[in-house]
C-alpha cells in the first residue's frame, strides 16, 4: 500500500488546524455551514474553528445539509443560546434574511462567510465574490482561447452546479457578463445537485452533439474530475479540450498537475476565514470596523462599508501549472502556520 | 375478441414500456439535432448503468412486497470505499495490488460486500425484528449517507487506479464496457426471476406472503435474500459509479434513488408487490436516460430541465396506469 503525498499533506494540515492556540474563553461562536458534502465547506469548518480559537473563541459548527429550512431552524435555536456571534454561510442568500435580523435584534452579531447577503445588514461579510470568480474565469478563458485560436472565439461548454444554488448562478452571471460581446458560443447545462456523474453525462453528450468544443468551464473542481473521465472515455488526451474550473479544491489542482486542466479559479478559503477571526473582537464588542486595506494572510484585502454592513473582499486567484504548488492555495492543504492576530 | 387478437393485445400491453421507449427514441431522433447517432445511443446505455443495476435490486425487493430506500446511499458508500482504497488523489489511499488485473475483482468484491452488509442489516430489522421496511431502509438511507460523509470527512477520492479505470474507458463493438455489465446484470437477473425457484418464490411472497408461508415456502428467508441482493447490486452500482467518475465524492449518486424508483414503476413493477418483470425495468431506465439525454441536447434553460424531466416521468407513469386499466377492461 502506498500512502500518497497528498493524503499526508491533508492529514498534516488538519492536525495543524486542530492544534492551534488554546481558546481564551471569550465565548462561543456558532458556524452555520451549508453542507459537508464538498471539500470547500469541509475545509472551511477546520479553518474557522482553528482561526477563531487563535483569537480566543470556541466554535460550534452546525451543518444544514443544504436545506434552507434546517438552517433557519438552526438559527432560531442558536439565538436562544445567546452565543458571542454567529458565522453564517447561507444555504439560500435571501431566505436567511429574517433569521439574521432576528439574531441581531437579540444582540447577537452575525458575520457572513463566503456567501454575500445584501438584502439586510450584517456585522461583517467576508467574501471572494462569486460574481468576481466568474470574472476571473472569463479573463483566464479569454487568455486561453486567444493563445489557442488567436482570438476570443469558439465554443465553451459551461457546466453549472445545481440550478437552485445562487452560488453557481452568480458565477454564471459574472462569467457571462464578461464574455458578452465576444465571438464565443456558450452552451450551458446544470449538473443537478452538484452530482459528479451528472456533469460527466453532460460532457459525454455534448462531445457528440458539439464535437468542436474548445473549452469546458465547470463550476466546481469535483465536477471537473467527472468531466475528465468523460473526455478520457471519448479518447481525448490532456489539452485536446481545455478545462477551467472554480473553487480551488485539491482535486482541481491535481488535474492541473496531470495536464487535463489549465486554470482553477481559487476561492481564498483560508484568508476568507482568517478575516472573520481577525475582526471577531470588534464585531463581538460592537466596535467600528474602519474601511481600508488590510493584510489577510498576505493577501491585500479591502474593507468597504456597504449598505449591508462592513464588507471585506479578498481577491480570488487563478491557479495555473506555473503556480499550482504555491502553499497559499487552500487546495494544497497547508494551513497557515502563524496564529491569527486580532485587528487592533 | 379472438384468441389471436387477444394474444397480440396482451403482448403489446406487456411490452408497452418498450413501445414507449421506441416511440420516444424515434420522436427525439427526428426532432432533436444530433440525437440520432450511434454515440448518443451508446451514451444512453452507459448513463443507464448505475441506476439500472440499482433498479434491479430495488425491483426485486418491491416485487417481494417491500421497499428499499437505502440503495442510493449504499451505492455511494460502496463508491466511497472503492475510491478511498484504490484512488491516489484526495483522500484516496492508492492501494496497489499485483498483478493489476487482480484489482478489478478485488475492488468489485469489496464494493459488493459493503452492499451485502447493508442489505443484511436491513433484512435483519425487517424480518427478524419485524420493523417496517420503509422505516428501516429510510433510516439506512440517512445513516449510510452519513457514514459516507464521516469516512470521507466530506472530501473526495480521485484518480482511480488505471487497472480498474479500464472498465470505464474500454468499449466492445463501440458500446462502453460499463453498459455491457449492466446489460449482463439484467439478463442474469431476468433469468433468475423468471426461470428459477428463487425468482418465482420472490413473486409469490410479494403477492401473498402469508399464503406462501403456509404453502411451506420459507418466506422470511426469501425476503432476507432479496434485501441482501438489493444491497449487493447497489454495491455493484457504486463500484461502477466510482469507475465512471474516477473516484468518489461525498454527494456521489445523490438523486439516483428517485430515478431508480421511477424506472421500476415505469417498467411495470407494482408497488404493492407480486407483479413485475426486470426487462420492463430496463426499458424504464433506458426511457428515463433517453429523456435526460434529450434534455442535454435540447439545451433547455437550466431552471426548466428538472420540471420537464419530472413531467415526462409523470406522463410515462400515467401511460402505464392507463395500460393497467385497459388490461382490466379488455382482457
Amino acid at each position: 500500500m502506498k500512502m500518497t503525498r497528498r493524503y499526508l499533506m491533508g492529514a498534516a494540515a488538519a492536525v495543524a488546524l486542530a492544534s492551534s492556540a488554546q481558546a481564551q474563553d471569550k465565548g462561543t461562536v456558532y458556524y452555520m455551514v451549508p453542507t459537508l458534502l464538498d471539500e470547500f465547506q469541509t475545509t472551511s469548518v477546520d479553518a474557522i474553528e482553528s482561526f477563531f480559537k487563535d483569537v480566543g473563541y470556541e466554535v460550534v459548527t452546525l451543518n444544514a445539509d443544504n436545506k434552507t429550512d434546517v438552517q433557519q431552524s438552526q438559527m432560531a435555536d442558536t439565538i436562544l443560546l445567546k452565543p458571542a456571534a454567529i458565522v453564517l454561510a447561507a444555504v439560500d442568500f435571501n431566505a436567511l434574511t429574517p433569521s439574521i435580523e432576528e439574531a441581531r435584534a437579540a444582540g447577537i452579531p452575525v458575520m457572513q462567510f463566503d456567501r454575500q447577503i445584501t438584502s439586510t445588514v450584517s456585522d461583517l461579510t467576508s467574501v471572494a465574490g462569486t460574481i468576481e470568480i466568474g470574472h476571473v474565469a472569463a479573463d483566464e478563458i479569454k487568455r486561453l482561447l486567444t493563445e489557442k485560436k488567436g482570438a476570443v472565439s469558439g465554443k465553451i461548454l459551461q457546466v453549472l452546479g445545481d440550478p437552485g444554488d445562487p452560488y453557481t448562478l452568480d458565477i454564471q452571471k459574472g462569467f457571462e457578463e464578461m464574455m458578452d460581446g465576444t465571438d464565443v458560443e456558450i452552451i450551458t447545462h446544470p449538473a443537478m445537485q452538484w452530482e459528479a456523474s451528472n456533469a460527466g453525462s453532460i460532457v459525454a453528450d455534448e462531445l457528440l452533439a458539439t464535437p468542436d468544443i474548445d473549452l469546458i468551464f465547470v463550476h466546481a473542481a469535483h465536477l471537473a474530475v467527472a468531466a475528465v473521465a468523460s473526455l478520457e472515455a471519448a479518447g481525448k488526451q490532456p489539452g485536446d479540450v481545455m478545462l477551467v474550473s472554480s473553487n480551488g479544491a485539491p482535486v482541481g489542482l491535481d488535474l492541473i498537475r496531470q495536464g487535463w486542466e489549465q486554470v482553477e479559479v481559487e476561492q481564498p478559503l483560508f484568508a476568507q476565514a482568517a478575516a472573520l477571526a481577525m475582526f471577531a473582537d470588534k464585531v463581538v464588542n460592537g466596535e467600528e470596523i474602519a474601511p481600508g486595506t488590510y493584510d489577510v494572510l498576505g493577501l491585500e484585502s479591502v474593507v468597504t462599508i456597504e449598505d449591508w454592513g462592513p464588507n471585506i473582499k479578498i481577491p480570488g486567484a487563478a491557479i495555473t501549472a506555473g503556480n499550482v504548488d504555491d502553499s497559499r492555495f487552500w487546495g494544497n492543504l497547508q494551513a497557515p502556520s502563524d496564529p491569527i492576530s486580532p485587528v487592533e | 375478441m379472438t384468441p389471436a387478437r387477444r394474444r397480440t393485445f396482451e403482448f403489446l400491453l406487456d411490452n408497452l414500456v418498450w413501445l414507449m421507449l421506441i416511440t420516444v427514441l424515434v420522436i427525439f431522433s427526428l426532432t432533436i439535432p444530433h440525437y440520432f447517432q450511434f454515440g448518443i445511443f451508446a451514451n444512453i446505455l452507459e448513463q443507464s448503468t448505475y441506476v439500472g443495476v440499482m433498479a434491479i435490486g430495488l425491483a426485486i425487493v418491491i416485487i417481494a412486497g417491500h421497499l428499499d430506500l437505502s440503495v442510493e446511499s449504499t451505492a455511494a458508500l460502496a463508491a466511497m470505499v472503492t475510491g478511498l482504497l484504490f484512488a491516489s488523489s484526495g483522500i484516496g489511499l492508492g492501494l496497489s495490488l499485483g498483478p493489476p488485473i487482480v484489482m478489478i475483482p478485488v475492488s468489485m468484491a469489496i464494493a459488493v460486500a459493503v452492499g451485502v452488509v447493508i442489505g443484511f442489516i436491513n433484512g435483519f430489522f425487517v424480518i427478524k425484528v419485524g420493523m417496517s421496511a420503509f422505516i428501516v431502509t429510510l433510516a439506512s438511507f440517512i445513516w449510510v449517507r452519513g457514514l459516507v460523509v464521516a469516512i470521507s470527512g466530506g472530501r473526495s477520492a480521485q484518480s482511480l487506479d488505471s487497472a480498474i479505470r479500464i472498465i470505464g474507458v474500454e468499449r466492445i463493438f463501440g458500446i462502453p464496457l460499463l453498459a455491457w455489465i449492466s446489460m449482463l446484470c439484467f439478463v442474469v437477473f431476468s433469468f433468475i426471476m423468471a426461470k428459477t425457484p428463487f425468482g418465482r418464490y420472490v413473486t409469490l411472497v410479494g403477492g401473498n406472503e402469508t399464503a406462501t408461508y403456509r404453502a411451506g415456502i420459507a418466506a422470511p428467508k426469501i425476503l432476507w435474500s432479496s434485501f441482501i441482493l438489493a444491497g449487493a447490486l447497489a454495491g455493484l452500482a457504486g463500484w461502477l459509479l466510482a469507475i465512471r467518475t474516477s473516484g468518489a465524492t461525498a454527494n456521489l449518486g445523490t438523486g439516483m434513488l428517485f430515478n431508480a424508483f421511477a424506472a421500476v414503476v415505469i417498467g411495470g413493477v407494482s408497488l404493492k408487490g407480486g407483479i413485475g418483470k426486470l426487462p420492463g425495468v430496463y426499458a424504464g431506465v433506458l426511457l428515463i436516460y433517453s429523456i435526460h439525454t434529450a434534455i442535454n441536447l435540447m439545451r433547455l434553460p437550466a431552471h426548466w430541465t428538472q420540471v420537464i424531466l419530472g413531467l415526462l416521468v409523470l406522463a410515462a407513469v400515467l401511460l402505464d396506469t392507463l395500460k393497467l386499466r385497459l388490461r382490466e377492461k379488455l382482457l
